[in-house]
């Protein structure tokens, strides 16, 4: 029986608390919030031995074999930091640290501790996203990806989330070094990460507030994202953060030498892209009726899915939890490389990078400018 | 404390009887939640029976015109506006400071999640009373509860719901986050008070109509699957009209010698779901609905819960029999302890309340 403990009590542990509830031969043996109260609601409606207001209490007393943390990234180091010095194997949430080099840190430490660790990045855990990986393992694209899109939008307005970011001004998601970047884009880097070799590759981004937000009154938050990498093998990858364009996607698109992939998380579809074209009008024909084959593959495929019992939201979540536990029992590799973890850090540092510099430019414009009028004025 | 209340006749629905209140009228109050539907109102009703000192809790988002507006009101009061989190100790310091009375309308609203919720309703309600002991200058907490922690599972169909009616003990099978936070914010507040000792008082509103909340209540229906399912049929419908509800909640501040009781907040003649139905799309818009008979509406509930239980929650419990009881099962209502205890009467009477709840729906006003 793997002994498990939750360090952090808020929304994102409600997910955690009934996946490993779902998941034999483990046990929520404690959970721990600096807020107390948050600990004894979760500890209220789950299955769990014990509750804690301080997290060396939980490793003293539950003394747990794993322990997920899902607290704000600005805590996710120290404590993971402090787990692992306990001797437990982590499961951090998206994003995995605030910076590469704590990633890295982690990772070096886990690794002299015989232990192992994982980031929260389940959606490429869903039904659809393994066969897409199924698929490229198995030569589909007919050579390594030539080139990626990434799309991980977001409503912003149609959340309670972004209702309380954008309320207060002392939110901690502010307060991170890619604010609401920061805590979002994890998901959509870590699917490119996935498919790109070599550990340094080239970033350019571009961020702006959009107009929406800006009649809100607001400034700080970039909430508009576009970038493009390219790695050591020249693949290259497109990611799209839009809180504005509709419909608010979330895909990911692999295209190959010979054939592509086209992967909605929200529809939980995965079509395959033929490389090479008919002749003629059958182009115009064929196609369009392979298309819809294939969307009634998936329909049939989802409803098999949940006839089986085997399509909760959080699928991809319970399958990477599963991955985890069974990688430290067994001792097979981790369903998530640290190679992928730290790309994706790198990544995000280098889009963050990239936002400040831009940032910085219009401020010495913007001063250049006034300095300008002044000068005319005086003139 | 005897505070005679002798404000111009001119004002509409302002007091000019003399009242007993325990308060004066320079005291300070403070009232959170101060710019949302009910909030507004209840500044004003409190500016019209004479208090002069008053403190609106805002969150940073909250749009504070209507507070704004009501700074012009006759006579020298004093609005202070202030912004803040009730999640942040400061800001409750900041806000409890010299309080002698606070209505507690703040609340976690719409969230579906039941973290979110929670924090929102429990630990900022912990974090205001906490705030207030340490300032030892508060005598009564007024907070705003809700008809949705009760449970008539135990009782027979037609059965009626009032202050006597048992709290449900098992909210984490409910369902509903705002349930769920509703009965611990009911408890922290019965906690807190005790440790402090905080006189306290509780008001439960039904389902609050007016300008400002177009949403038909769940409990006539839902237009979940496509088409509206009315799901209410002949049930009464426990509903109050916002300048009401907001006389209720101000009296439960202000009368002496309740402390420790809770008021449900109902008006008088009220409608049933089929009443409500017609005359709302009568008034605001036509549109398709079925009626759906209660054995049908119980026996989907009941399926669903037990197909969420088998299948460890591959469809959330959203719909239950716990649900069905609260929401959908005949049940009457009562206002008789709010009218004999606080004095209160609906200052709007129902039909003129619907009338001007449906306009404000037809109009888009809100």
């Amino acid at each position: 029986m793997l002994k498990i403990g939750i360090v952090g009590c808020g929304k994102i542990a409600d997910s955690h608390a009934a996946q490993i509830g779902r998941i034999p031969d483990c046990e929520i043996v404690g959970v721990c919030d600096r807020e107390p109260l948050m600990a004894r609601q979760l500890y209220e409606r789950f299955p769990i031995r014990q509750h804690f207001g301080d997290l060396s209490e939980l490793l003293e007393k539950s003394r747990p074999d794993v322990i997920h943390i899902t607290t704000p990234p600005q805590s996710h180091f120290e404590i993971a930091r402090l787990c692992l010095e306990s001797g437990c194997h982590v499961y951090v949430e998206k994003p995995f640290t605030l910076c590469e080099d704590d990633a890295r840190r982690l990772i070096d430490l886990a690794n002299e501790k015989g232990l192992k660790l994982t980031a929260g990045h389940d959606h490429q855990f869903s039904h659809a996203a393994r066969r897409m990986r199924a698929l490229a393992e198995s030569g589909f694209l007919g050579g390594a990806p030539v080139h990626m899109e990434s799309y991980y939008c977001y409503e912003m307005g149609a959340s309670d989330y972004a209702g309380a970011l954008l309320g207060d001004k002392k939110h901690w998601v502010r307060r991170l070094p890619g604010k609401l970047l920061h805590n979002i884009i994890s998901h959509g880097i870590a699917r490119i990460a996935e498919f790109l070799s070599g550990a340094a590759p080239q970033v350019i981004a571009h961020g702006f507030t959009s107009p929406f937000l800006k009649n809100l009154g607001e400034n700080e938050i970039i909430d508009e994202l576009r970038v493009i990498v390219c790695d050591e093998e020249y693949r290259t990858a497109y990611f799209t953060f839009s809180s504005q364009m509709r419909p608010a996607l979330h895909q990911f698109r692999l295209y190959g030498p010979k054939n592509g992939l086209m992967l909605d998380l929200h529809q939980e579809t995965l079509i395959k892209l033929r490389g090479v074209r008919y002749k003629s009008y059958v182009e115009k024909f064929v196609p369009p009726v392979t298309m819809a084959a294939q969307y009634c593959g998936n329909l049939k495929t989802n409803l098999g899915s949940f006839l089986a019992n085997d399509f909760h939201m959080k699928s991809g979540m319970k399958y990477l939890i599963e991955s985890f536990y069974r990688s430290i029992r067994e001792d097979t590799p981790l369903p998530i490389s640290y190679r992928e973890i730290l790309l994706t850090a790198r990544i995000m540092d280098d889009i963050f990078a990239h936002l400040d510099s831009q940032a910085t430019q219009i401020r010495h414009q913007g001063e250049r400018s006034i300095q300008a009028a002044v000068s005319v004025v005086e003139a | 404390m005897q505070n005679t209340n002798t404000i111009d006749s001119s004002g509409n629905g302002r007091y000019s009887q003399a009242e007993s209140w325990l308060f004066d009228s320079e005291e300070p109050i403070l009232i959170t939640g101060a710019s949302g539907f009910i909030g507004t109102r209840l500044v004003k009703n409190l500016l019209d029976k004479g208090f002069r000192n008053l403190r609106c809790l805002t969150r940073f988002s909250s749009k504070a015109s209507k507070l704004e507006a009501l700074r012009d009101h006759p006579g020298d009061s004093r609005i202070q506006l202030i912004t803040g989190n009730l999640l942040s100790r400061e800001d409750c310091a900041a806000a409890t400071g010299n309080v002698r009375l606070i209505f507690h309308l703040a609340a976690g609203r719409g969230e579906k999640s039941v973290p979110d919720a929670y924090m929102n309703s429990v630990v900022a309600t912990r974090n205001l009373l906490e705030a207030s002991a340490e300032h030892r200058c508060l005598r009564r907490f007024v907070n705003v509860s809700s008809f949705a922690v009760y449970s008539n599972r135990q009782k027979p169909e037609g059965s009626l719901l009032d202050e006597s009616c048992s709290i449900e003990s098992q909210p984490e099978l409910c369902g509903d986050a705002y349930s769920f936070a509703k009965i611990k914010q009911d408890e922290i507040v019965a906690d807190c008070c005790s440790r402090f000792s905080i006189p306290y008082v509780i008001v439960r509103p039904g389902y609050v109509i007016g300008p400002g909340n177009p949403a038909i209540t769940g409990r006539v229906g839902i237009g979940t699957f496509g088409i509206f399912m009315h799901l209410g049929g002949f049930n009464q419908l426990p509903i109050t009209y916002v300048d009401n509800c907001a006389e209720a909640i101000a009296l439960a501040g202000l009368k002496t010698g309740i402390e420790g009781q809770a008021f449900n907040i109902v008006d008088d003649d009220l409608p049933s779901s089929w009443q409500f139905l017609r005359s709302y799309k009568r008034s605001v818009r036509s549109f398709k609905s079925i009626y759906v008979p209660h054995w049908l509406s119980y026996t989907g509930c009941y399926l669903w819960e037990r197909y969420s239980t088998w299948s460890e929650g591959q469809l959330e419990p959203v719909f239950n029999r716990r649900l069905w009881h609260r929401y959908w099962k005949r049940t009457r209502y009562s206002n008789r302890k709010l009218k004999t205890e606080l004095g209160w009467a609906p200052k709007i009477g129902m039909a003129e309340g619907l009338k001007r709840y449906f306009e404000s729906c037809g109009a888009g006003r809100v």
